[in-house]
C-alpha cells in the first residue's frame, strides 16, 4: 500500500514536471513523455492487475491534462503495459540496456497507437507531420531518461517495501 | 473458465481496459464533451501544484538567467554600452542632418524668391578680432564670385563681400562699422543707410527728423545702392534717437540674420530683384 502511495506521489511529481517545467525548457523542442516510462516499469515489474489499472490511470491522467480526447493516451498506455508484460515474462529485460531499448520501443508503440486512433476516430490532417519531426526525438529523450526515472522508482519500491511488515 | 481468468488476470484486465478507453474516447469523440467530472476534479486537484511548480521554475529560471549564468551578462553589458554611444552619436548625428534640411530648405526657399542668379556657400571662418565684422565663405572667383556682390541668408541680409580668391571670399557683415546698406522703414519709407555699430548691432543714419520711425519697425534694403536686392530685410528698429536739435535722427536695429550663427548663406549676384521679372 505504502508502495502504491509513493509510485503515486512519483507520479504526480512526474506529471507536474511533464506539465510545467519540461514545456518550459528552451532549446527543446520535444518533451519527453515521463509517464510512458512510469508506465513501462510497471510492465516490467509490477506484474498484477493494480500494474493495469496504474498504465491506465496514468494515461487518462495524461489525456485529463493534454488536449487530446479522454481514452486515447489510456489506451496507448495499456497497450504498452501489455506489450510491456508479455515481452517481461518471455524475454529477460533486466539489464539498463535493455530497458533504454524497451522505453525507446515502447515511444514507438504509444506513439503508433495514439495515431492510429486518430485516424479511424478523427482527422489526419497535418498529424502526419509532427509525428515524423518529433517521434524519433521523444522517443530518444525517453529513453534518455528511463535510467534516473527507473532508479527512483525501484527506491520507492523497495521502500515501501521495507515500510510493510 | 475462471482458471484461465485467474491465470491470465493481468492480460484479460489490460484487454478489458483497452476496451473501456475505446469507448471512453468513442463516446468522447462523439459528445466532444470533453471534461467529465472525473477529469475536472483531477484537474482542479493538480492545479494548486501546478501552480506552485510552474511559479517555482519561473523564479528558478528568471534567478538563473540574472544572477548564476553572469558570464554573459558582462559581455551583454558592454556590447549595450556600445549600442548605447554608436546610437547617441547617430541621434546627433541625424540632429545635425535635421537642422541642416531645415536650414537648407529656408535658403532654397530664399534663392526661390529671388529672381536672378544666387548660389548657396557656407561659412568657413569668422574674423578673430572683436573690432570688425567679417567672414569667410567657401565659394570664391573660380565660382563667379566677385566683389561687392550682396550676402543674405533666409532671414535677411548679411553683407557684402570686400575681397576674393580662387576658392573663398571674404564678406564684410552689416555689423562691421566699416558696411553701409542703402535701407529704407518699410512701413513709412522714410530712407536712410544702416551702419554697423562696434556693439554688434547696427544703427540707421541720415533719417530726417520728421521721419516717421518707431520701434519694431522693419528695415528692407532699397536697392539704390546697386549692391542689394530691393526689399531684403536688414532688421528690425529697436530704439529711435532725436536729439533737442538737429535735422536727423538715429534708429538702432537690430539685425534680422543671426549674424553670430549663420552657417549658409546666399550670394546674389548683380542686377537680383526681389521676387521680381528681370527685364
Amino acid at each position: 500500500m505504502r508502495g502504491s502511495a509513493l509510485f503515486a506521489a512519483c507520479a504526480v511529481i512526474a506529471v507536474l514536471l511533464q506539465t510545467t517545467v519540461l514545456p518550459a525548457m528552451a532549446g527543446l523542442p520535444a518533451a519527453p513523455d515521463l509517464l510512458l516510462i512510469f508506465c513501462v516499469y510497471l510492465g516490467l515489474h509490477q506484474h498484477t492487475v493494480g500494474g493495469a489499472f496504474g498504465a491506465f490511470v496514468l494515461g487518462y491522467l495524461q489525456d485529463a491534462l493534454s488536449g487530446s480526447f479522454l481514452g486515447l493516451n489510456a489506451f496507448g498506455m495499456c497497450l504498452v503495459f501489455t506489450l510491456v508484460y508479455l515481452t517481461s515474462r518471455r524475454l529477460w529485460v533486466d539489464n539498463a540496456i535493455s530497458k533504454i531499448v524497451v522505453v525507446f520501443l515502447a515511444a514507438l508503440v504509444k506513439t503508433a497507437a495514439v495515431v492510429g486512433l486518430i485516424a479511424v476516430f478523427l482527422s489526419t490532417d497535418g498529424l502526419w507531420r509532427g509525428v515524423a519531426r518529433y517521434l524519433m526525438l521523444e522517443a530518444a529523450l525517453a529513453a534518455a531518461l528511463s535510467p534516473p526515472l527507473f532508479a527512483v522508482l525501484a527506491r520507492t519500491r523497495t521502500a515501501g517495501a521495507r515500510a510493510e511488515p | 473458465m475462471l482458471d484461465f481468468f485467474r491465470t491470465n488476470r493481468v492480460v484479460v484486465t489490460s484487454g478489458a481496459l483497452l476496451l473501456l478507453s475505446l469507448l471512453l474516447l468513442s463516446v468522447s469523440v462523439r459528445t466532444q464533451r470533453r471534461i467529465d467530472p472525473l477529469t475536472g476534479a483531477l484537474l482542479e486537484g493538480i492545479r494548486p501544484l501546478q501552480v506552485a511548480v510552474a511559479g517555482t521554475a519561473t523564479l528558478v529560471r528568471r534567478n538563473w538567467g540574472r544572477y548564476v549564468m553572469v558570464v554573459g551578462v558582462a559581455q551583454e553589458n558592454d556590447r549595450l554600452r556600445q549600442r548605447v554611444l554608436e546610437l547617441e552619436r547617430e541621434v546627433v548625428r541625424l540632429g545635425e542632418a535635421r537642422e541642416a534640411v531645415t536650414r537648407m530648405k529656408a535658403l532654397l526657399a530664399m534663392k526661390e524668391a529671388l529672381d536672378g542668379p544666387a548660389q548657396a556657400a557656407q561659412i568657413i571662418g569668422r574674423d578673430p578680432s572683436p573690432w570688425f565684422g567679417t567672414v569667410t565663405i567657401n565659394k570664391g572667383e573660380a565660382d563667379g564670385v566677385t566683389k561687392h556682390l550682396a550676402v543674405v541668408a533666409p532671414q535677411g541680409v548679411v553683407g557684402q563681400t570686400i575681397s576674393t580668391t580662387a576658392h573663398s571670399a571674404r564678406v564684410l557683415l552689416i555689423t562691421d562699422h566699416n558696411s553701409g546698406v542703402d535701407a529704407v522703414v518699410q512701413r513709412s519709407r522714410a530712407r536712410g543707410i544702416v551702419q554697423g555699430a562696434l556693439d554688434g548691432g547696427c544703427v540707421m543714419k541720415y533719417l530726417k527728423r520728421e521721419d516717421d520711425v518707431a520701434e519694431g519697425d522693419r528695415v528692407v534694403t532699397s536697392g539704390l545702392d546697386g549692391i542689394f536686392p530691393r526689399g531684403v530685410t536688414v532688421g528690425v528698429v529697436a530704439r529711435v534717437s532725436r536729439g533737442n536739435r538737429g535735422l536727423l535722427q538715429v534708429a538702432d536695429i537690430s539685425p534680422a540674420a543671426p549674424l553670430d550663427r549663420v552657417e549658409e548663406v546666399l550670394v546674389v549676384s548683380p542686377g537680383t530683384r526681389m521676387g521680381e521679372r528681370v527685364p
